[in-house]
């Protein structure tokens, strides 16, 4: 068996496990960070795409909200490309609470948070389709963030500094020696080889599967309810502000234009299972009929995906002892310390938090593990700028087409949604070495536009069949699971011209191509590029 | 204001062949669409029937059975008799059209085996004549022949896939040519490429001496636009072998063919097409619509009509829309739809090739594609409905797209012409078999 030796395993490739990657190997640990799939694929991926300024919690959770306006500038300072800055807009309406709006304004002068009460009129001229019904508007720092932009810049910037990302490797044992956890057994899920890694020290990043990994050393009394919450991808931007309702969060009450779409969430149900979180057409009812309040029309404007995702909401048994402290607060973060609650060192996790904070949670553990080694190295994530963010420059909505346009006549365009170029498309899947071709969408958002990959994913099927010397058998899974995986996120929501874009959909992929009586598929990893390069960076 | 013996609403394969069968009846005939149909969008072949839902080898004999099986399957409208007739009439069409030679070869007594553009081999009755040599049901060599340029056709990829069929060699080959040495050429571009001689040529140039003795050669269905006929045959005689097409992507380059012929029937029987109108409803008398209303830009324009075709196509063409609550209604009448599961009931399954509950609905017909109301009553006597506005079928599925629009839109031409009492020919009215 395969063995692998690092100073700090991460186990999770979501936000907070990207986060600890690359604050700990900043400060120079040898990082190795895993994930059962792909990066961002779980929580993080799963969300609308806010970036607090933390006008959200100031009523309810001062210390959220503080922590929100501390994170939000650092954010904007170390990843601004992966940031757009949109600004945010709390609106309230006649049947809220009459006094929120006054408890909102002092929270927010409580928590430091910049805010600005602007006329109603003025907020209607900013975002015409907002319900002209509004009572007050405020004006504050929320921005709009993408989250595999960030989630990938960190664990590229991580892999910089000596770090190794494994993803499809997912953690099946935790080994121990002499009450501390010495590292883990992991099995590739593409290829079923199973490989140890020894690791001084292991941080859970892994949210609401946490509780599902520290079992695996017998530790007990963790639970993680998973709580889901939906969102619909609306094609266009509706708003270019991120508006939300000036109220107790609740369903349906915040709008975020996110790159060339808008996204609105969301709803908070208990799920049973954290992997089982299918949408359903009652929820997206709901949905609509939300922010058809927010913003009148919504009902009419095209629906291009819905998706859900769950905030690992902590329950510890043990809670209420001095050390341990996942508390009822969810949306905040806590470091749990296996040595001081279970008597198992060398293990630390993550409970809580939200994309917002995640540099400070990264931050924490990472202490709280140099703590447990004995050594001081200060943290350094609030100066350093990971890959691609060195300009300084916040995203902005018009980027992809101004570079494209330069290129207009000199390369192909393979996803016209989403202006992906053939180069950047092969170059991906070169350095990606995956036949999943879900794990190029989310790279390069491939096939997430209006189309949903109607047009595209044949193409980048036959392009990914020759750069990754695929079989046929490997190129039709690729293809096969892309559309699966598609509908997924579709089918609740297929009604007026998405419908219509579906069912031409229906006639590309099954009525002109046959694609059900494609002969058999087959797995596995693409030859031609495992042999270049074993583990992907 | 504008009066017409029938007016057709619709400009696909359904819509036009019921005009062109009206118009050479000896009816004036205006065609109102938003704009091209679904043959820009389809391969064009006429799969009659191509899975049932096992492969099917003999589509006349399958028919029968399916319209035993399922009686309310759009196709015991016609019958297997009534979509014979239709492919005779459609493959007529070509004869002095105006890409003659151009043809179509099969019937409906037969299903080939032709290859897609992943290397699936897809069953169909009846194929442009530049496509016939790709039924592979023999097996045999095939070299697929692509181009870089053409990101709508992966020849390794296809040749890969079809390698694994029975019979079948195949690889795969992309060629560095393009049209102007453009980097992203589209199928039309290619096709218009094609007509050249002298594009040809730097083809035909490209693959000498790179091709096997038993090789036939595969490309993309982009080999001409202005005359197909002359495009492939002369890549036959000078690689010397037998060549055709496979479907790319759309645009569908045999699609615009179809179109462009039928279109010049109509004209030349003095029928009009207007494209770009949105058929916004209807003005009635009793049981009769006597006009339909058209938007142009902002404007409404009336159209006085004997008979309404109502040929507008199903979801996938805005003939039939959803809305956020879930009712479902026909966009250019308000006719009633049928087989929309009630709200709360699901409409969709979780995995893509399920059986989803709302795939076959669309506009319920009497046995004179009239469209009637939940009570099986018409819902008007003078319109006739065709196509993939019918409830009952998933064409997608089944692979009977064309063969549906064709036969249905031929016996709607029929049923109007005998109707009104004019000379309808010898194959007027398929009416089942």
């Amino acid at each position: 068996m395969a063995r692998l030796r690092a100073e700090v395993l991460v186990i999770g490739g979501g936000a907070t496990g990207a986060g600890v990657a690359w604050d700990a190997a900043l400060r120079g640990f040898d990082v190795v960070l895993v994930d059962r799939a792909d990066l961002a694929i779980g929580t993080s991926g799963r969300f609308h795409g806010l970036l607090h300024s933390g006008g959200r919690y100031v009523v309810k959770d001062v210390v959220a909200a503080r922590e929100c306006v501390a994170e939000n500038a650092i954010l904007r300072r170390v990843i601004p490309q992966c940031i757009e800055d949109t600004g945010g807009l709390f609106v309230t309406f006649e049947d809220n609470d009459p006094g929120y709006g006054d408890r909102f304004l002092a929270g927010c002068h409580t928590a430091g948070l910049p805010v600005e009460e602007i006329p109603v009129a003025e907020a209607l001229r900013m975002e015409p389709v907002v319900n002209p019904a509004i009572q007050r508007a405020f004006i504050v720092p929320d921005a709009a963030i993408d989250v595999w932009k960030t989630v990938w810049s960190l664990a590229d910037g991580a892999v910089a500094h000596g770090a190794r990302v494994l993803t499809y490797h997912k953690v099946i044992g935790l080994h121990t020696e002499h009450d501390a956890v010495t590292g883990a057994r992991l099995r590739n899920e593409l290829t079923g080889e199973e490989l140890d890694i020894d690791a001084g020290f292991t941080i859970n990043a892994s949210g609401a599967w946490a509780a599902q990994i520290v079992r695996m050393a017998g530790i007990e009394g963790i639970g993680v309810i998973p709580g889901k919450g939906i969102m619909i991808g609306m094609n266009h931007r509706l708003v270019n502000t991120v508006l939300n309702r000036c109220a107790m969060p609740a369903d349906g009450d915040i709008l975020v234009p996110i790159r060339t779409i808008s996204a609105i969430g969301t709803t908070d149900i208990r799920a049973a299972d954290a992997d089982e979180i299918p949408v359903t057409q009652a929820e997206v009812d709901q949905m609509l009929a939300e922010g058809e309040r927010l913003v009148p029309g919504l009902r009419r404007a095209r629906a291009l995906r819905v998706w859900s995702g769950v905030r690992p909401l902590f329950q510890d048994e043990k809670a209420g002892g001095a050390e341990v402290d996942t508390r009822d607060v969810s949306r905040t973060h806590a470091v749990v310390d296996h040595r001081k609650r279970d008597g198992i060192a060398a293990l630390l996790t993550m409970s809580g938090g939200k994309l917002t904070t995640l540099r400070l949670m990264a931050q924490d553990i990472v202490d709280a593990m140099c703590e447990q080694l004995g050594t001081d190295r200060p943290c350094r994530t609030a100066e350093v700028r990971p890959p691609r963010n060195e300009d300084g420059r916040y995203y902005q909505v018009g980027s992809r087409l101004a570079k494209r346009e330069a290129r207009l006549l000199d390369e192909q365009l393979i996803c016209e949604c989403e202006l992906v170029g053939r180069e950047r498309l092969e170059e991906t899947m070169r350095a990606r070495g995956t036949i999943n071709l879900d794990d190029i969408r989310r790279q390069l958002r491939l096939g997430m536009g209006p189309c949903q990959g109607g047009f595209c994913i044949y193409r980048a099927t036959g392009i990914l069949h020759g750069v990754g010397r695929l079989s046929g058998a490997q190129a039709s899974t690729s293809l096969l699971a892309f559309l699966q995986e598609r509908w997924k996120g579709v089918w609740p929501i297929l009604y007026g011209d998405q419908l219509r874009q579906a069912r031409l959909d229906d006639w590309i992929f099954q009525g002109l191509l046959d694609v059900e009586h494609l002969p058999e598929t087959g797995t596995g990893a693409p030859a031609a590029l495992l042999e270049e390069e074993p583990i992907p960076a | 204001m504008s009066r017409h013996d029938a007016v057709v609403v619709g400009a696909g394969l359904a819509g036009l062949t019921a005009a062109v069968r009206l118009a050479e009846g000896g009816a004036s005939v205006l065609v109102l669409a938003k704009g091209v149909g679904a043959t820009h969008l389809s391969p064009c072949t006429i799969d009659v029937l191509g899975y049932d839902p096992e492969p099917v080898d003999h589509p006349r004999d399958a028919l029968r059975r399916l319209v035993d099986a399922r009686p309310d399957h759009p196709y015991r409208l016609v019958g297997a008799d009534g979509v014979a007739a239709a492919i005779d009439w459609f493959k007529g069409c070509f004869a002095d059209g105006p890409l003659s030679p151009y043809a179509y070869a099969g019937s409906v007594d037969e299903n080939m085996r032709l290859p897609t553009a992943v290397g699936v081999l897809r069953p169909s009755a009846v194929v442009p004549e530049t496509m016939a040599a790709g039924d592979l049901r023999a097996g045999g060599e095939v070299c697929v022949v692509g181009f870089r340029a053409l990101k709508d056709f992966h020849p390794v990829l296809l040749a890969d896939n079809l390698g694994r069929a029975a019979g079948v060699q195949a690889r795969g080959l992309e060629l560095d040519v393009s049209p102007e040495d453009r980097a992203d050429v589209n199928a039309l571009g290619f096709a218009r490429a094609f007509d050249d001689a002298s594009f040809r040529a730097r083809v035909i140039g490209q693959l000498a001496g790179r091709l096997g003795a038993g090789e036939r050669v595969a490309l993309p269905a982009v080999l001409g636009i202005a005359d197909p006929h002359a495009a492939w045959r002369d890549l036959e005689d000078r690689l010397g072998r037998p060549v055709f097409e496979v479907p790319t992507l759309p645009p569908s380059v045999p699609g615009m063919r179809v179109f462009a012929t039928l279109r010049e029937r109509l004209r030349r029987a003095g029928g009009r097409v207007i494209l770009n109108v949105v058929v916004t409803g209807a003005e009635r008398a009793g049981a009769r619509i006597i006009a339909v209303r058209a938007r142009v830009g902002l404007r409404d324009a009336v159209h006085e009509a004997d008979r309404v075709v109502l040929a507008t196509g199903g979801f996938a063409s805005g003939g039939l829309e959803l809305d956020s609550g879930w009712v479902a209604r026909e966009t250019a009448l308000g006719l009633p739809v049928a087989g929309v599961p009630a709200p709360g009931d699901s409409r969709f399954r979780p995995g893509y090739f399920d059986d989803h509950p709302i795939g076959r609905a669309g506009v319920a017909v009497d046995g004179d594609q009239r469209p009637v109301g939940p009570d099986g009553a018409p819902a008007f006597d003078n319109v006739t409905v065709a196509g993939a506005t019918l409830a009952g079928a998933e064409p997608w599925r089944e692979k009977s797209g064309d063969g549906l629009s064709l036969a249905t839109g031929h016996r709607a031409g029929g049923l109007m012409l005998a109707e009104s009492g004019a000379h309808a020919g010898p194959a007027a009215v398929g009416m089942g078999g």
